[in-house]
């Protein structure tokens, strides 16, 4: 049935047309099983899709299992020193050759039949195999590899499409934003070995978006809290990011949304956060370790970089298309399950070159908002929910993104800016997601 | 301590715990906020039982002013994720006291949750450690670890009191 329908909708001539027009979108893109079905194929399984950080596995065997839409993959660094990147998926009958999402191992031994491939994938080991010929070629029988597979300062993506243009292409503006999470390390090293924050909700992947306009509506109740607590005592700047907290609200003005290109958007805080730049430091300063942070950055980056890295605040607040998101504090990695459930995975950066409270401040700033029982999180979750259900209703399926379509402009680096609440991220979004869902 | 000093206690404790759970079932946050002494750690850790707070993200890490700012919020008109609120019924059972006869009282616990928000529901389990001290005949949270069955998985929004 769901094949049928898809079969269907691919059919049709102007595929994205029926779904997207420029400011307004057909709300069945949130709720039709065929259409999931059709960006498991024409998203996931065509375009780059960020899948482990090296730092997850820093070790020889030291493995972590994900997925490429549904795509089973382990991302493992073999006895070599490399990582390699391989279906997890046994070479002869195809069950899981590696069942839990993490750990170290020489080997990945298939439980069904017991054929053994090593930690680069290589085929090491079929039991009786007198029932195979001589010239039975093992090399041939290894791990599947992932068709391609390139990174970026640590953060490796894959694509089962052999097609695929360069990575470094594919992120075009979005890589230099990267960079504001990476060298918010003196030493540009980022380590995600701090945890992960693992969520779940009954709505489509694509509700994480890079929205804007929502904060002070959804997460009302946690801006109280930061005014509370600038109004009390214990409102103390004593962290990398607590003073984002105090003046995140864009004072300024300066704070703007940016359409990057590809799919890729961005709430650019940047100048904002800029134009404050003395306050940033000077709260900096007063942190723990925070001196010695302020030091090494200017070593590092020349006082220009390196008070525009600080005041940014290691936040690009970056979406990656599709799947990957850099916000304050963490890596966010959205796993669409079913076209009405999606998994979200935080990864909590630890900074390297930086002292061990700065980190373990970050870790909380982090989990008072994010995660199942923080304080603004859950409320996203709570409104993706009702979005899920609000978008049963049919009658008139279309909704509205057409926010500030009136007063953006293109910047001269060629990206699509607006004002920080309007909607030039989603449409930025949305053309990517057209132009995938529309190609043969 | 005797044997009916020891009874005597068991008993206080298990009445201390159940109270505690009928103000978390309840919704009564301000009542909760009180069992807990002013020094106090509520701890939720994430991915793992054992996970070093200081190095480990974790799902609830939090001392007296964080607790004070979460009651605070869950008791106003826009944390969204609790309003309507959880209907909550959990069972605490498993208790078991540990004392040298000094000020602390360490008490491991295990709990069953069944909650039902919107139409949904959802079952919850969890080991609990508790570390109480003395308050008059009474006794107040030093510290309060619990450790989710579930600790490893993805979660649904946990924006109760558990």
């Amino acid at each position: 049935m769901l094949d049928q329908q898809a079969e269907a909708l691919s059919r049709a001539g102007d595929w994205a047309g029926q779904y997207f027009r420029g400011d307004k979108v057909n709300s069945e893109i949130y709720t039709s099983p065929a259409i999931f079905e059709r960006e498991m194929q024409k998203i996931f399984n065509a375009t780059w899709v960020y899948l482990a950080h090296e730092s997850e596995i820093p070790k020889d065997g030291d493995f972590v299992t994900r997925v490429i839409g549904r795509q089973p993959v382990v991302v493992v660094r073999g006895n070599d020193g490399r990582y390699h990147l391989v279906m997890n998926r046994c070479r002869h009958r195809g069950a899981l050759i590696c069942e839990v999402e993490r750990g170290n191992q020489s080997h990945f031994r298939c439980f069904y039949h017991g054929w053994t491939y090593d930690n680069t994938g290589k085929l090491v080991h079929i039991p009786k195999d007198d029932a195979y010929p001589a010239d039975f070629d093992r090399d041939e029988h290894s791990l599947t590899p992932v068709p391609r597979v390139e990174a970026y300062r640590g953060f490796i993506f894959g694509s089962v499409n052999p097609a695929v243009g360069p990575l470094r292409d594919y992120l075009g503006l979005a890589a230099a934003k990267m960079d504001y999470m990476i060298d918010s390390s003196p030493t540009g090293e980022l380590r995600l070995d701090a945890g992960i924050h693992k969520t779940t909700y009954r709505g489509n992947w694509k509700f994480v978006g890079m929205d804007g306009y929502h904060p002070p509506v959804v997460h009302q109740s946690a801006f109280e809290i930061f005014k509370r607590r600038a109004a009390n005592e214990h409102a103390n700047l004593d962290s990398h990011t607590a003073q984002v907290q105090r003046k995140t609200m864009n004072e300024s003005g300066l704070a703007v949304s940016r359409d990057l290109g590809h799919g890729h958007a961005m709430l650019d805080v940047v100048p904002h956060r800029v134009s404050e730049a003395d306050f940033h430091l000077a709260a900096m300063r007063n942190a723990p370790g925070g001196e010695r942070y302020v030091a090494d950055m200017f070593a590092a980056y020349g006082p220009e970089r390196a008070t525009e890295l600080i005041a940014v605040g290691g936040d690009p607040h970056l979406g990656v298309f599709p799947n990957l998101q850099m916000i304050n504090q963490h890596v966010r990695v959205m796993v669409p399950m079913a076209v009405d459930r999606t998994d979200v995975y935080l990864y909590p950066v630890h900074l390297g070159g930086v002292s061990d409270e700065m980190n373990e401040i970050r870790l909380r700033r982090h989990e008072e908002f994010y995660g199942a029982a923080g304080m603004g999180q859950p409320d996203d979750t709570e409104i993706f929910e009702r979005n899920t259900d609000g978008l049963q209703a049919t009658v008139n399926p279309w909704i509205d993104i057409s926010r500030g379509r009136n007063r953006e402009y293109v910047d001269a680096d060629g990206s699509i800016v607006g004002q920080i609440s309007d909607e030039v991220t989603q449409r930025g979004q949305m053309r990517e997601w057209a132009r995938l869902m529309s190609s043969s | 301590m005797t044997t009916a000093g020891l009874a005597e206690l068991q008993f206080a404790v298990e009445q201390f715990l159940f109270r505690e759970a009928r103000l978390m079932d309840s919704n009564d946050y301000k009542g909760w906020l009180d069992l807990w002494a002013d020094e106090c750690t509520y701890w939720l850790p994430s991915n793992d039982d054992d996970a070093d707070p200081h190095e480990h993200i974790a799902l609830i890490y939090e001392g007296h002013k964080q607790l004070e700012d979460r009651v605070w919020r869950l008791s106003g008109l826009h944390a969204h994720a609790q309003r309507p609120k959880s209907r909550l019924a959990r069972v605490v059972s498993n208790i078991e006291v540990h004392t040298d006869g000094g000020e602390e009282i360490t008490v491991y616990s295990t709990f069953v949750l069944c909650e039902i928000r919107k139409n949904e529901t959802r079952f919850w389990a969890g080991r609990n450690r508790h570390v109480l001290v003395r308050d008059g005949d009474g006794f107040l949270i030093k510290l309060k670890k619990v450790m989710l069955a579930n600790i490893d998985t993805v979660i649904p929004n946990l924006t109760f009191i558990i």
